[in-house]
């Protein structure tokens, strides 16, 4: 379970420019179910998915894991906590440009120092479970849109994150890939993982194995339900 | 252990991903940094070597040599001179020096004649030991050569060469002749009983002043070179031409200083986002800086070694093609010398410090107040 208690965000704090992104949202999100954060753009959507995800911390509120406070920890516990629980496919995937698949997908794991041909081993299987096997030495800028969201996903996972955080994961898709999209998030969900995603897209909150809808306006929680 | 070496690993793995990534610029880093680092430690090898040169060849140099000067020129003076000068105390020894100089008009060069003090190495009659650039600008084909001289036309003096004088110390005797005294006198035409000057060996360093004082007041026209003076004199020539070096180098450093100024100043958009995702996908402030630490180590040593090895290259192995206009000087005779490798560790030292340390600072300041950040705001 993942709660946040009265948490506002502002940006630019006591400067020309301030823009407060959250305004004292409190929110439960359930362990093992798909969650979407729907809204229009600048509605806070990103940030909460941020501040969920550890990326950053909020400017008041608290945020607690599994009933461990998260939001007050210092950066090297922050990303301890990011590392080993969350996974992030990023709107525009984010894979980095002149590495190919394998590597970009081996990079979270690079910290851990784990054996690194156990860590390729592992990579090599997320590729394969997404359809990208043969694809694992081709830089990530010859992927097509869909594969580059694969492999998004497959470095998402790679240190087995229980929680996949999705910035409008299917904003650049087409149908096909979209459905494929939540195949592929009811597979993590049948592994016991959580989704939590944000999305413009009606295809996603509508469909069937999303479990809560979470509706913003204005950097506040206007309205939650299935 | 294991697991910090195999971070390091993966990082440095990385690392060399990025910089592979980065290709051309990172190459065109490594060239500024290495050439900046060539020229200054091309200019610092190349005068610790020349300075070594010049001390070594006046380690065997006399404390004084007294001159006979008739008009304010340099004229030849008597050999009595040199028992009156013995006479003074504090004075071990003192005697008549023979050298001159001979302009061969064939080849335009100017040799410097000479009879050796030490008398282990005054060839036989008819016989001379000569400069490794004589051979050379005579184009004297096989080792066992004579030489010949002609001092008008119609005039030949034959000398066969016992030696050749080694590059060890071409410095100064690229264009010497060492012959006997007999044949010397014959050479020139001088009388017995005169010499060039008169070489002055004295017991205490520190009592040279008051036996110059004291042989000036018994040789009121005479002329009295120190062995400090000489020195000062080459080191001022040295350091006249290491100067121009020293500009050179400067102005090298200066444009490495605006170069990380420019590093330090920050990050481009593209490497900023690549720390915010790093960071995002579980990195975290020090494994990001220890990775441009890799980074910087990797360009700026990497930089430095070759930019060294190419000024030793260069220095030793080319003679120093580049700068030896400016520091050797000029003549016919050019000193042709390969000097010998000589390295000032702590001259090297603060070269690295002066170049590695203000890089690697100068990248990491911006790299730290990015990876200190929260990663989302970085990526926005």
């Amino acid at each position: 379970m993942i709660c946040l208690e009265t948490v506002t965000k502002l940006y630019n704090e006591g400067r020309p420019g301030e823009v407060r992104a959250l305004n004292e949202v409190s929110l439960e999100i359930a362990r093992d179910a798909v969650t979407v954060f729907k809204g229009p753009s600048g509605s806070g959507k990103t940030t909460l998915l941020s501040i969920v995800g550890c990326m950053t911390r909020p400017t008041s509120g608290r945020v607690s894991v599994d009933g461990h406070m998260v939001s007050g920890l210092p950066e090297k516990f922050l990303t301890a906590e990011r590392r080993s629980t969350f996974g992030f496919v990023f709107q525009r995937f984010n894979l980095i440009r002149g590495l190919t698949v394998l590597e970009n997908v081996m990079l979270p794991a690079a910290p851990l120092a784990g054996d690194p041909r156990k860590v390729a081993e592992a990579a090599l299987a997320r590729l394969a479970g997404l359809g990208l096997a043969d694809k694992a030495d081709t830089p990530v800028e010859h992927l097509s849109g869909g594969e580059t969201q694969r492999a998004a996903i497959a470095r998402a996972l790679i240190n087995d994150a229980k929680v996949l955080i999705a910035d409008e994961p299917t904003a650049n898709l087409d149908t096909e890939l979209t459905h494929r999209f939540l195949d592929i998030v009811d597979e993590l969900r049948g592994e016991g993982r959580t989704v939590i995603m944000t999305s413009h897209d009606p295809r996603i909150w509508e469909s069937a194995l999303v479990n809560d809808v979470v509706e913003m306006q204005d950097g506040r929680v206007t309205g939650a339900g299935a | 252990m294991k697991r910090f070496l195999r971070r390091q690993r993966a990082l440095a793995d990385y690392t060399l991903a990025a910089l592979a990534r980065r290709r051309v610029k990172n190459i065109s880093l490594v060239a500024i940094f290495a050439l900046v680092v060539f020229v200054v430690a091309s200019a610092m090898l190349f005068s610790t070597a020349l300075r070594h040169e010049a001390e070594a060849t006046l380690e065997g140099a006399p404390e004084l040599i007294v001159q006979n000067l008739v008009m304010g020129r340099h004229d030849m003076i008597e050999g009595s001179v040199a028992e009156t000068l013995a006479g003074i105390r504090g004075v071990t020894r003192a005697e008549g020096r023979l050298w001159g100089y001979f302009y061969d008009s064939v080849n335009g060069a100017n040799y410097t004649l000479m009879v050796p003090r030490d008398p282990g190495l005054v060839p036989g009659p008819g016989e001379a030991i000569i400069g490794e650039g004589i051979p050379r600008v005579r184009e004297m084909g096989w080792d066992s050569a004579p030489l010949f001289l002609s001092r008008h036309p119609g005039d030949l003096v034959r000398f066969d060469v016992a030696e050749r004088i080694s590059s060890q110390a071409a410095l100064v005797s690229a264009d010497l002749i060492l012959i006997g005294e007999d044949d010397f006198r014959s050479f020139f035409d001088l009388p017995q009983g005169v010499y060039t000057d008169i070489a002055v060996s004295i017991r205490n360093p520190r009592e040279i002043d008051t036996i110059v004082d004291k042989a000036g007041a018994l040789l009121p026209a005479a002329r009295f070179i120190t062995r400090d003076e000489i020195i000062r004199t080459y080191r001022k020539l040295f350091s006249w031409r290491e100067g121009i070096m020293v500009a050179l180098a400067g102005a090298a450093i200066l444009a490495f200083a605006i170069f990380a100024a420019e590093k330090a100043s920050g990050l481009s958009a593209e490497e900023a986002r690549e720390i915010g995702i790093l960071k995002a996908i579980g990195w975290d402030m020090t494994d990001v800086i220890a990775m441009k630490l890799w980074e910087g180590a990797l360009v700026s040593v990497g930089a430095f070694l070759l930019g060294t090895v190419a000024a030793y290259l260069h220095v030793f192995l080319l003679d120093a093609g580049l700068f030896a206009p400016i520091l050797k000087g000029w003549s016919v005779i050019y000193p042709d010398f390969a000097l010998t490798p000589m390295i000032d560790g702590v001259q090297l030292t603060a070269l690295f410090f002066l170049t590695v340390a203000p890089y690697v600072a100068a990248t990491l300041v911006p790299i730290w107040r990015t990876a200190a950040a929260d990663p989302d705001e970085v990526i926005r």
